[in-house]
């Protein structure tokens, strides 16, 4: 379906605080795989990577224990189906595309941890979530996974919701950007 | 105007070159960068701010800090700012509160006069009977009299209220100079550590100290300022602290927010709030010009305020001697001081906007404007009492002290005794590497547990013992009450007399004394005026202080607005890929829970009809979607729908219903099998994270052994029903791969295909309008093409969109109840209508034994269609089934609407099962009053009671 545009539950771009504190991208075209593995299977240690943890595998693909027996693999848009393939479903095993199922987004920058810290009531401090870190927790009320996964030598977070909830949720951080200087895009306002 | 500005004070915080202009009730004031609101009046010579609460005595600046309970004003739309600490900002319009026509002629002073009838229980004892004149008339008298400023919600310029979430090591409550070497200390010993001082600077009582001190306070100031691991909050209070020490901060005057309250999880929390002077109990001591030491020091030190010019001080601490030089220095005629260290008191003050005159304990009659008391200190164990600490008090040192403390709450400072600056910073500091020890030793156990933290360097740190040598306990003389009977609580009005009468009425112990005077229930909240109340009550019992006790001290420390304690309101809404198409459309938005969905598109009645003539489609995404995969999917769905799941064919669809353990209607839904281990069901929209969470409930712990995998996709899918008799000459159009003839698809069975060439899509024949229909499940990225190209390949064939309220009708036409609707909190299934659908004789479904017990009942209410005699008449959802002509209720209208297709009422409702046969006569009972007669049908459906249009 190359001609079929993928529509991002995102209704708005890029916000970022002009002297780049803290910066907010829609993520949502990622490719996004949940694979369950009961233990023992060889998809399990295959993905090898511990809950709360993650991992870059050689072929781009990010690998995320997302709960225990539960892993979300990252990877570029359009990659589903060959990222789903990459998985060895002998056994009870079980593989699941929600690249549409899932809004994501990426916070980034230096106060991208304070920013978080006004909507996400998890310690985000380096000890507790470095980076690599893979967490799910509450953020502004909504049900979120979290990845912290620098990006281009500074702090960043990717973070997935339900997407339903993802408008909301990108509206949501955009203003609690606002403190650090963003400005918000016109016609994203929540109050 | 009277100008007290001294000439420069070595430590003053104000800066002269920076006039700022104010107004003070309507007149023009001006003031000095740094100055306080209250400093700046003072400076001006303002002597009288505020009235009192029940007397409207005037009141005058007696602590100049933010606890000063004569000090609370508005400031533009602001209501109760602490004028004592909030700093002064050009332009602000600040006036007095709680008075009526004026600050200087209030009426309600008048209560005066008649003040012996105003005594403790006055309002119990007055506003009693009779009973009906409290709606009319006291309610309305007395919100006149009720205390604090106004809002003005309609016309606010506040700016959102905020909140932030916190995880220090270590958090210090107090930023005096135990709680400065406290934080430097922690953060020193590698600890992060969140400094939190109530006033706008650190310093605590160096800020107002002599030469000795500014410098002390300069060192610690740099070392703190220095220190990265030290986060400083000022004119922040730490309101409350809970179990693992969570604890609540009140930022002020951040930027972003007119406050913001941070929610902190703390390793260590340590105390060191110092100690807040007491008053003195005699006549008149709530006179303007009254004031404590620690006032005339700060209005001196601080902001080169001259506080009056004879002065009578009352002295029995080091604290008040300070304060006579300072006075001295000041330039104030000392007429008087008074050592309360050898019996010299002070008895009355006479004046009324002023001290004018005090007469002194020898008998002396003095003239004097300002009188100053340094009579004593109150230990502000609030935070200790809220970690589980029941203070002891001291005679010998006339306060109270910590007694037992949690591991993970540390005391230090001027609430565990008295020391110079430098043994105060010490003990600070000997604390604040012991609370640093333990919230390291708690975060590296946290990191070592915690699956997603970096594991940690080295081993455990080594447990610190507690070797702090204790501060000192310097004898101070118990100055509570003289011989006179004075103000106690500032705030609410109640003196020492009121506190022996309500003794003497019998409310004798310190709580009951409390609630029945409201004694440091006001804004104070027991600051001032606690450990006086608890004195004058042993006195008045004759009983000594340490068997009175005291009251309990529960969150807040100190008053928090509403706003902060809101914060930011988060208020998530969820939209499906469509809703944007819908509200481009002209979709009329319905808040379903958290779902915003099209109610109608402007027609909801000719939208029902288009799905009866043509086709319709409508988006109905929030239908909760479960993708089941595993071995065991079966045996799972057979535990959790009443009916029976094991057989069900690879390309069907099955209805079930759901009960929970009482047996009571939970959520119902369709479920697909799609392959041989993997299955899609669908929940009603409010019950999809309740289902969700009940399957995950089964499976992990009741179930452990079956092998099922679920994965919540209701946002993955976008859900499109297409429904009416030209529905499927419409698919037919845009659906690949897929055989649509009713033969090859026929009712109840599902497909896979590609739909406008998006692959994927899962096709299922259900129909919840009673037409022919398919629902289209269809990846969401994708979802608005699918929806257009639906709309753009049926417009020959009539195709509109519907929205929730024609599906509403049209599925009550055919007789579908909805969960939730049709069904309440007592539902069980019998009274639903199930009928067959519940297998009785399965092995185990839950909540079998109460179904099986609800079957053998014959007393259920029954769900049954209505049609009212009448046809044109629609009885409301909710009105009552009543019993002929008397109010007996027999049931209730569940669902009503205008039948489009049938020109006529239809109903469904929950009734008597007397009422239940076909052919029975029902009174429905109108709102208006009226009755209206009904007939039982013999089928839920009105509409095609034999489903030739969905079968066909």
């Amino acid at each position: 379906m190359p001609d079929i545009e993928f529509k991002s539950p995102i209704a708005h771009g890029p916000v970022s605080a002009p002297d780049g504190s803290v910066s907010l991208e829609d993520e949502t075209s990622t490719t996004k795989v949940v694979v369950r593995a009961a233990t023992g299977t060889a998809a399990a240690a295959d993905l090898g990577v511990p809950y709360g943890q993650s991992r870059l595998r050689a072929d781009g693909t990010l690998v995320c224990g997302t709960r225990p027996g539960e892993w979300t693999l990252f990877a570029a848009a359009g990659r589903a189906t060959e990222v789903a393939a990459s998985v060895d479903t002998d056994g009870f095993v079980n593989v699941v595309d929600v690249t549409h199922g899932r809004a994501m987004m990426r916070v980034s920058g230096p106060k991208a941890t304070a920013m978080l810290a006004k909507v996400c009531d998890i310690d985000l401090t380096d000890d507790m979530a470095p980076d690599g870190a893979v967490f799910s927790g509450s953020v502004a009320k909504v049900t979120c996974d979290l990845l912290r996964s620098d990006w281009r030598g500074e702090v960043s977070y990717l973070i997935s919701c339900e997407r339903s909830f993802g408008n909301y949720l990108f509206a949501t951080l955009a203003d609690a950007s606002t403190e650090f200087g963003a400005e918000l895009p016109t016609g994203l306002d929540i109050h | 105007m009277t100008h007290n500005r001294l000439p420069v004070r070595p430590g003053e915080v104000i800066d002269r070159e920076t006039s700022l202009a104010f107004t003070w009730n309507g007149r023009p004031h001006t003031g000095l960068r740094g100055d306080t609101i209250a400093s700046a009046l003072a400076a001006d010579g303002v002597e009288v701010f505020a009235r009192s609460m029940k007397y409207k005595r005037r009141r005058g600046i007696m602590t100049a800090d933010h606890w000063d309970p004569n000090l609370s004003v508005q400031v533009g739309d602001e209501p109760n700012v602490r004028a004592g600490s909030r700093r002064l900002v050009a332009g602000m319009e600040v006036s007095a509160q709680n008075v009526w026509p004026s600050l200087k002629f209030d009426i309600g002073a008048a209560n005066q006069l008649v003040g012996r009838f105003l005594s403790p229980g006055f309002y119990y004892k007055t506003f009693m009977r009779p009973k009906w004149l409290w709606h009319h008339l006291y309610q309305t008298i007395l919100r006149r009299f009720a205390p604090g400023g106004r809002i003005h919600w309609e016309t606010s310029t506040h700016g959102a209220y905020d909140k932030r979430y916190a995880h220090p090591d270590v958090l210090v409550a107090g930023g005096g100079p135990a709680g400065m070497g406290a934080a430097i200390a922690a953060a020193e010993a590698g600890a992060s550590v969140m400094l939190v001082e109530h006033e706008p600077e650190l310093g605590g009582h160096l800020r107002w100290g002599d030469a000795e001190d500014l410098t002390a306070l300069a060192d610690l100031l740099a070392a703190v300022q220095s220190h990265p691991g030290i986060e400083v909050l000022v004119d922040s209070t730490v309101t409350g602290r809970y179990d693992h020490n969570w604890i609540a901060v009140m930022q002020r005057s951040h930027e972003v927010a007119p406050e913001r309250l941070i929610k902190a999880r703390a390793g260590s929390l340590v105390v060191a709030p110092g100690l807040i002077e007491r008053p003195y109990v005699f006549a008149g001591n709530d006179t303007p010009g009254v004031m404590l030491s620690g006032a005339v020091r700060r209005l001196i030190n601080l902001w080169a305020v001259k506080p009056g010019s004879r002065a009578v001080v009352l002295s029995a601490n080091p604290e008040g001697d300070a304060a006579i030089a300072d006075l001295e220095a000041a330039g104030v005629e000392i007429v008087a001081a008074l050592d309360a260290r050898v019996g010299e008191d002070i008895v009355e003050v006479e004046g009324r906007g002023r001290v004018r005159r005090a007469v002194l304990g020898d008998g002396r009659t003095v003239a004097a404007d300002l009188v100053v008391l340094g009579t004593g200190w109150t230990a502000p164990t609030s935070l200790l009492n809220m970690a589980g600490d029941r203070p002891v008090y001291d005679p010998t040192a006339a306060r109270y002290f910590p007694n037992q403390l949690p591991d993970n709450v540390l005391a230090t400072g001027g609430i565990t005794g008295n020391g110079s600056t430098v043994e105060l910073v010490a003990h600070g500091s000997a604390t604040g590497t012991l609370a640093a020890n333990r919230a390291l030793r708690n975060r590296h156990e946290r990191r070592s547990s915690t699956a997603r933290a970096r594991s940690p360097e080295g081993p455990m740190p080594e447990s610190l013992q507690d070797t702090r040598v204790p501060l000192a306990r310097t004898p101070h003389p118990e100055c509570y009450r003289s011989s006179s009977h004075g103000m106690v609580d500032f705030s609410e009005d109640v003196s020492s007399k009121d506190l022996f009468q309500a003794s003497g009425e019998g409310f004798d112990s310190i709580e009951l004394m409390k609630r029945y005077t409201t004694a440091t229930m006001g804004p104070s909240q027991g600051k001032l005026e606690t450990v006086n109340a608890a004195a004058v009550l042993a006195e008045a019992r004759s009983m000594d202080m340490v068997d009175i006790g005291t009251t309990v001290w529960r969150p807040p420390f100190a008053p928090i607005s509403l706003g902060a304690l809101a914060g930011r309101i988060f208020e998530p809404i969820r939209r499906s890929a469509l809703q944007d198409w819908h509200e481009a459309h002209g979709a009329s938005p319905l808040l379903a829970g958290q779902w915003v969905r099209p109610d109608h598109y402007g027609d909801p009645v000719g939208e029902a009809r288009n799905v009866r003539e043509n086709v319709g489609i409508i988006d109905v995404t929030p239908l909760g979607k479960l993708d089941l995969r595993g071995p065991d999917v079966a045996k799972l769905l057979e535990l959790v729908y009443v009916n029976r799941w094991q057989k069900l064919e690879i390309g069907r669809v099955r209805y079930g219903t759901m009960v929970a353990e009482d047996g009571v209607v939970s959520d119902d839904g369709v479920t697909g099998r799609l392959g041989e281990d993997h299955y899609l069901m669908t929940t009603t929209s409010s019950g999809a994270g309740a289902v969700w969470e009940m399957l995950e409930d089964y499976l992990q712990t009741y179930r452990p052994e079956w092998n099922v995998h679920v994965t919540a996709v209701t946002g993955g899918l976008t859900s499109i029903n297409v429904a009416g008799p030209r529905c499927r000459d419409l698919l037919l159009r845009l659906v690949e791969d897929v055989d649509l003839s009713p033969e090859a698809f026929p009712y109840f069975h599902v497909r896979r295909g590609r739909v406008a060439g998006v692959s994927g899509c899962i096709i299922w024949r259900i129909g919840f309008t009673g037409e022919l229909s398919y629902e289209l499940h269809v990846p969401s990225g994708h979802a608005l093409h699918v929806w257009e190209s639906l709309i753009a390949n049926g417009e020959d064939l009539g195709i509109r969109p519907f929205g929730v309220e024609s599906q509403r009708i049209l599925r009550l036409e055919k007789g579908h109840y909805i969960v939730g609707q049709d069904t309440d909190g007592l539902t069980k299934a019998p009274s639903a209508g199930l009928g067959g659908l519940v297998k009785l004789d399965k092995h185990d479904t839950l909540g079998l034994p109460e179904l099986r017990a609800s079957y053998a009942r014959t007393d259920l209410p029954v769900l049954v269609a209505i049609q009212t005699d009448d046809p044109e008449i629609v009885p409301m959802e909710a009105d009552q089934i009543v019993d002929g002509d008397s109010n007996r209720i027999l049931g209730r209208i569940t669902s009503s609407r205008m039948s489009p297709t049938l020109g006529r009422s239809v109903c469904l409702g929950q009734v008597d099962p007397s009422l239940a046969a076909a052919g029975s006569k029902v009174t429905i009972l109108l709102v208006n009053g009226h009755r209206v007669s009904g007939t039982v049908q013999e089928h839920h459906a009105h509409v095609d009671p034999e489903g030739v249009r969905q079968n066909a």
